[in-house]
C-alpha cells in the first residue's frame, strides 16, 4: 500500500512538468504579452519603454529559456510575482514584502467557501432527491424531480440571479446585492461578520447549487436503479427483509461508490469559480482572477493557477483511488495483490 | 428534510436585513453647504497600485487623481493652470520652464511638499530601472534644476510644447518616504501618501478603496469625508445596487439612460443624470499600405457612405456627436470651420466610379479589374464597435460593397493584426486628449511595428505641422497648426470619424453642488466642491 502511494506520488512529478510545459506553450500560443495590454494603446507610451518592459520580465528571451527559468522559480515552489498587479506575489505572502498578501492566497478562501457550501448543499440535496427519484421510478415523484433538477440546469445562472437580486435586493432590500463584506465590516462583532458574509453569500450560493443539482441526482437515481436490479437486492427481499432496509442497507451503500469518483474529480473544481457569477455579485474569486490574468496576459499569474489546478487533479484521482480502496473491499484486495 | 433546512437558514439570513428604508426627506429641497458624509461610487475594474506612472489603467488614474497632485493641472475648460505650482514661465527661447511651487505645502503625513519632490519624481520616471511605459515625454528633459525649495526648472535641448501637458499628468511622489525604496516592488504604491483632498483609508483587495479627507492637502479641504469606491465589474449589478440606494453613482450605458430611466419615474426622483463631453472618439481606419486605401477616392466614398447620425441613433440612441477632427468638439482645438462628412451614397458612388470601382458583372459588387470590393472590417470585443461594424456592413451593402467582420479579443486583435499590420479596415477608438499634439498617431515616422500610425499615413504638411507643433508653446499660435493639422486630415480622410460619445454619469440627488450642464471637463472637475447636506446622508454607516 505505502508502496503503491510512493509510486503514484512519484509519477505525478514527470506528469506536472508535462502539464505545466504544455500549459505554457498553449499561453505564449495566444498574441500579445503585458506589454500590449498594459498601456499597449496609450500613445503617450512609447515602443522603446514597451521593449525595456519586455527585457525586465524576459519576455524577449526564447520560449524554452522563458520556460526554464520559471521552472527553476517553480523548483523552490517560488511562483513569482505578477506583472499586471504590480508585483504582486502571485500565491503567498512574502517575508521580504509584508503588506502585500499573495493573489491567490486572498482568492481562494473567498472561491472554497463558495465551492465547499455549494458542494455540501448539492450532496445534500441531490441525494435524497436521486434516491426518491430511484425508489419511485417513473412515477410522478420521479417525474417531477427530473423536471425540477433539469429546470435548474437549464436556466441561465446569470438570469435568475439578476432576478434574484433584483427581488432580494432591490424590491425588498432583505439581502446585499454585490459584494462579499458590507461596508461597515470592520467594526462588527464576529457573530455579526459572519452574519454579514452569510447573508452575501445566499445568492451566489444558491445559483450555484441550483445548476448542480441535476449531475449529482441524476447520478445517483441511475446508480441506484443499476443496484437496485441486482440479484443480491432481490436476494434480500425473498430473504424478508423490510424494504427500508433493503434501499437504505443494501442498496444505497453499494450505490454511492461511484460518487467517491465524482467527488475526487470535483475536488480541483473546488478552486475553480465561475467567471460570470464572480463579475456579476463582484466577488474576487479565482474565476475573476485567471480571467483577468489571461486578458492581460499576466503570464505569472495564470501558469500558477494553472500548476496548482493540475496539482489538485492529480491529488483528487489519488484520493478518490484511496477512498475507493477504504470503501470497498473489492478493491482494497485487489490493490494489495 | 436538507431543503428544510436551507429554506429556514435563507429565511434567517433574510429576517436579519437591515430595514434601512430612505427615509422621507424632500430631496429637491435645497440646502447649505456642509462639509462631511460619505460619497460611494462604483467602478468597474481595480487599480493594480495607486502610483499612476506605474499603473496604466484607468482605475488607477482614477483614484491616484484624489490623492496626488501634479504640478499643473487643466481647469474646467480645459485650459492649463496651476495646481502644486503657483505659476510657471518659458524662457525667451522656449526651451526652459520654470515652475514656482505655491509656499507651506504639505505632504499627508506633514513633512513639507518641496522642488525636491519633483525633481525626485522626474529622476524616477526618467530611471531606467523604473518600470513605466511612460518615460518619452520626460527623457526629452536635458537639464532639471532646483534653484530653491520653491523652484523647479526644466531645460529642453530644443522648445517641446507638450511638456506642459506631461507635467499635468505626473504625479508627484514624496521623496523623503521613496528615496531608500525599490519604486517596482515598494509597499507604497498600495498604501500611498500623496498631498491631495484625500488620503488612502483602507483597500481591500477585490472589493474597494476607501478615502479620508487629507487634513493637510495643498489644494484646500473638500467637503465630502470619505469616498467610497467599490469594484463591481458587472453594469447590471451596479445599476441594480443604485437602485437599491448602496451606491450613490455610477456610469451610465446609454440604454440606461435613455431608456430604463425615464421608464421609472421612482429612479428620476432620486438620481440625477447628467451628460458631459466623452473622452475618446470611434473612428473606422483604412490601411493605407494596402490597395485600394491608398487611393484617396475609395476613402472618401466610404466615408460619404457611411451615416454617422444613423450609427449615433442606433449604438449610443442618441447620446453622442459627430466629429470632424480628433479633437473634442467646443474646445480650443477643434476646428469649427470643419463639418463631419454628409451621408451621401450616390456622391460615394461617383467617387468609386472615378476611381475604377463599377458593377461591370452584375453581380451586385462593385468591381475593378474582376476583382470585387470586398474586405474584412476588424474590431475587438466592445459592443458599441461591433454594433458600428454592423450598421456599416449594411451601408456599404447598400452600394454594392462585401465587408466581413471580425471580432478579436483585445491582446490578439493588437498582437497579431495591428503590430504586423495584418488588416484592411478597423473600428477604433482614439482618446481625445487635452493635449493637442498627435504625433506619435498621424507622423510618418511613426510607422514601425508598435508605435501608433499603424494605419501608415504619410503627408509632409502634415509631418510639418506636427513638428511645428511641438515647437510652439504659444496657444494661440499652436491652435492655428492644429486647426491647418486637422483640416489636413479632413481631406485626406485617411480614417472615418464616426462618433464621440458622451460620458453618463448618474448620481444621487443627495449630492450637491455638481455643475450642470457639465463644462468642458466633465462634471468631475469641482467633486472636492460637491457636498452631502446631512439630513440627506445614510445612517448606516456613520462611524
Amino acid at each position: 500500500m505505502t508502496q503503491y502511494l510512493l509510486k503514484r506520488l512519484f509519477w505525478m512529478v514527470p506528469l506536472l512538468v508535462g502539464i505545466s510545459l504544455i500549459s505554457f506553450l498553449i499561453m505564449h500560443l495566444a498574441p500579445g504579452d503585458i506589454t500590449t495590454t498594459e498601456a499597449g494603446f496609450n500613445p503617450k507610451a512609447s515602443e522603446e519603454s514597451r521593449q525595456k518592459l519586455r527585457k525586465i520580465y524576459h519576455l524577449d528571451e526564447p520560449l524554452i529559456v522563458q520556460y526554464g527559468l520559471w521552472l527553476k522559480r517553480m523548483g523552490t515552489l517560488d511562483f513569482g510575482e505578477s506583472f499586471a498587479a504590480h508585483q504582486r506575489p502571485v500565491l503567498w505572502q512574502t517575508k521580504d514584502k509584508p503588506g502585500s498578501p499573495g493573489m491567490i492566497q486572498e482568492a481562494l478562501p473567498i472561491t472554497l467557501l463558495i465551492n465547499i457550501l455549494g458542494l455540501v448543499l448539492i450532496l445534500a440535496t441531490a441525494l435524497p432527491l436521486g434516491l426518491i427519484s430511484a425508489v419511485y421510478q417513473n412515477r410522478p415523484p420521479d417525474r417531477a424531480i427530473t423536471v425540477f433538477v433539469f429546470i435548474g440546469f437549464a436556466v441561465p445562472g446569470f438570469w435568475l440571479a439578476l432576478i434574484l437580486m433584483y427581488w432580494l435586493g432591490v424590491t425588498h432590500n432583505w439581502l446585499p446585492i454585490s459584494g462579499i463584506h458590507s461596508l461597515g465590516y470592520e467594526t462588527m462583532t464576529w457573530p455579526a461578520q459572519w452574519l454579514d458574509i452569510g447573508r452575501h453569500l445566499v445568492i451566489p450560493v444558491f445559483i450555484s447549487t441550483l445548476g448542480g443539482l441535476a449531475g449529482i441526482s441524476l447520478f445517483v437515481r441511475n446508480g441506484m436503479l443499476d443496484v437496485l436490479h441486482q440479484d443480491y437486492i432481490t436476494t434480500a427481499r425473498a430473504k424478508g427483509l423490510s424494504e427500508p432496509t433493503v434501499v437504505y442497507r443494501h442498496a444505497l451503500r453499494n450505490a454511492l461508490l461511484p460518487l467517491i469518483t465524482l467527488l475526487g474529480l470535483s475536488i480541483p473544481g473546488l478552486i475553480g469559480g465561475s467567471v460570470i457569477a464572480e463579475s456579476l455579485f463582484a466577488i474576487p474569486g479565482m474565476g475573476k482572477l485567471f480571467y483577468d490574468a489571461v486578458l492581460m496576459r499576466d503570464f505569472p499569474v495564470i501558469m500558477g493557477i494553472l500548476t496548482i489546478g493540475a496539482a489538485l487533479t492529480m491529488i483528487g484521482n489519488l484520493l478518490a483511488d484511496l477512498a475507493y480502496a477504504w470503501a470497498d473491499p473489492r478493491v482494497r484486495r485487489g490493490v494489495a495483490g | 428534510m436538507p431543503r428544510n433546512l436551507v429554506v429556514s437558514v435563507t429565511l434567517m439570513l433574510v429576517a436579519c436585513g437591515r430595514p434601512d428604508v430612505v427615509q422621507h426627506v424632500d430631496l429637491d429641497q435645497s440646502y447649505p453647504t456642509q462639509a462631511g458624509g460619505t460619497l460611494i461610487d462604483a467602478m468597474t475594474g481595480e487599480p493594480s497600485n495607486l502610483i499612476s506612472m506605474l499603473a496604466g489603467e484607468s482605475a488607477a488614474a482614477a483614484i491616484a487623481g484624489n490623492i496626488f497632485n501634479s504640478l499643473l493641472k487643466y481647469d474646467k475648460n480645459l485650459e492649463l493652470v496651476g495646481e502644486l505650482a503657483q505659476s510657471w514661465e518659458v524662457s525667451p527661447d522656449q526651451k526652459s520652464i520654470t515652475f514656482h511651487l505655491k509656499p507651506g505645502m504639505l505632504w499627508a503625513d506633514g513633512k513639507p511638499l518641496t522642488s525636491n519632490d519633483v525633481l525626485f519624481t522626474w529622476r524616477l520616471v526618467t530611471d531606467e530601472h523604473t518600470r513605466t511605459p511612460y518615460g518619452a515625454d520626460y527623457k526629452l528633459v536635458q537639464k532639471a534644476e532646483t534653484p530653491d525649495p520653491l523652484t523647479f526648472r526644466v531645460t529642453y535641448a530644443q522648445p517641446y510644447a507638450p511638456a506642459l501637458d506631461s507635467w499635468a499628468g505626473l504625479h508627484i511622489l514624496p521623496q523623503h518616504l521613496l528615496h531608500d525604496q525599490d519604486i517596482n516592488t515598494t509597499a507604497f504604491a498600495r498604501h500611498p501618501v500623496g498631498s491631495h483632498y484625500y488620503q488612502l483609508s483602507e483597500w481591500k483587495n477585490g472589493e474597494r478603496i476607501t478615502l479620508i479627507r487629507n487634513p493637510h492637502a495643498s489644494q484646500g479641504q473638500a467637503r465630502i469625508d470619505r469616498l467610497v469606491s467599490r469594484f463591481i465589474p458587472d453594469p447590471a449589478a451596479q445599476f441594480l445596487e443604485l437602485m437599491a440606494d448602496n451606491i450613490d453613482s455610477m456610469n451610465l450605458s446609454p440604454i440606461q439612460y435613455a431608456r430604463i430611466f425615464p421608464a421609472r419615474p421612482e429612479l428620476l426622483k432620486k438620481i440625477a443624470q447628467y451628460r458631459e463631453l466623452g473622452n475618446a472618439y470611434t473612428y473606422l481606419g483604412f490601411n493605407l499600405h494596402h490597395k485600394p486605401w491608398d487611393d484617396k477616392r475609395v476613402r472618401l466614398a466610404i466615408n460619404y457612405a457611411i451615416d454617422k447620425q444613423e450609427l449615433i441613433d442606433g449604438v449610443l440612441l442618441g447620446l453622442g456627436e459627430s466629429i470632424a477632427s480628433p479633437y473634442k468638439p467646443g474646445t480650443r482645438w477643434s476646428n469649427p470651420a470643419l463639418k463631419p462628412y454628409p451621408y451621401d451614397p450616390k456622391r460615394a458612388l461617383a467617387l468609386l466610379k472615378e476611381a475604377g470601382f463599377e458593377d461591370h458583372d452584375g453581380d451586385g459588387l462593385l468591381d475593378r479589374n474582376g476583382k470585387p470590393l470586398s474586405f474584412e472590417i476588424l474590431t475587438n470585443q466592445n459592443k458599441e464597435r461591433q454594433m458600428s461594424a454592423v450598421l456599416i456592413q449594411r451601408r456599404l451593402k447598400d452600394i454594392g460593397i462585401d465587408a466581413h467582420i471580425r471580432v478579436l479579443e483585445w491582446a490578439s486583435f493588437i498582437g497579431r493584426f495591428i503590430k504586423t499590420g495584418d488588416f484592411d479596415v478597423v473600428v477604433l477608438g482614439w482618446s481625445l486628449g487635452q493635449e493637442p499634439d498627435q504625433f506619435n498617431i498621424w507622423h510618418s515616422s511613426q510607422m514601425d511595428p508598435g508605435k501608433f500610425n499603424f494605419i501608415g499615413y504619410s503627408n509632409p504638411t502634415v509631418d510639418h505641422l506636427l513638428e511645428a507643433g511641438r515647437l510652439e508653446l504659444n496657444p494661440d499660435k499652436r491652435q492655428t497648426l492644429y486647426h491647418s493639422f486637422a483640416k489636413q486630415l479632413y481631406d485626406d480622410s485617411p480614417i472615418v470619424y464616426l462618433y464621440a460619445g458622451y460620458g453618463l454619469p448618474a448620481i444621487h440627488k443627495r449630492v450637491r453642488g455638481i455643475d450642470s450642464p457639465a463644462p468642458p471637463a466633465g462634471i468631475g472637475h469641482n467633486s472636492y466642491e460637491w457636498y452631502i447636506p446631512e439630513p440627506l446622508r445614510r445612517n448606516e454607516i456613520s462611524q
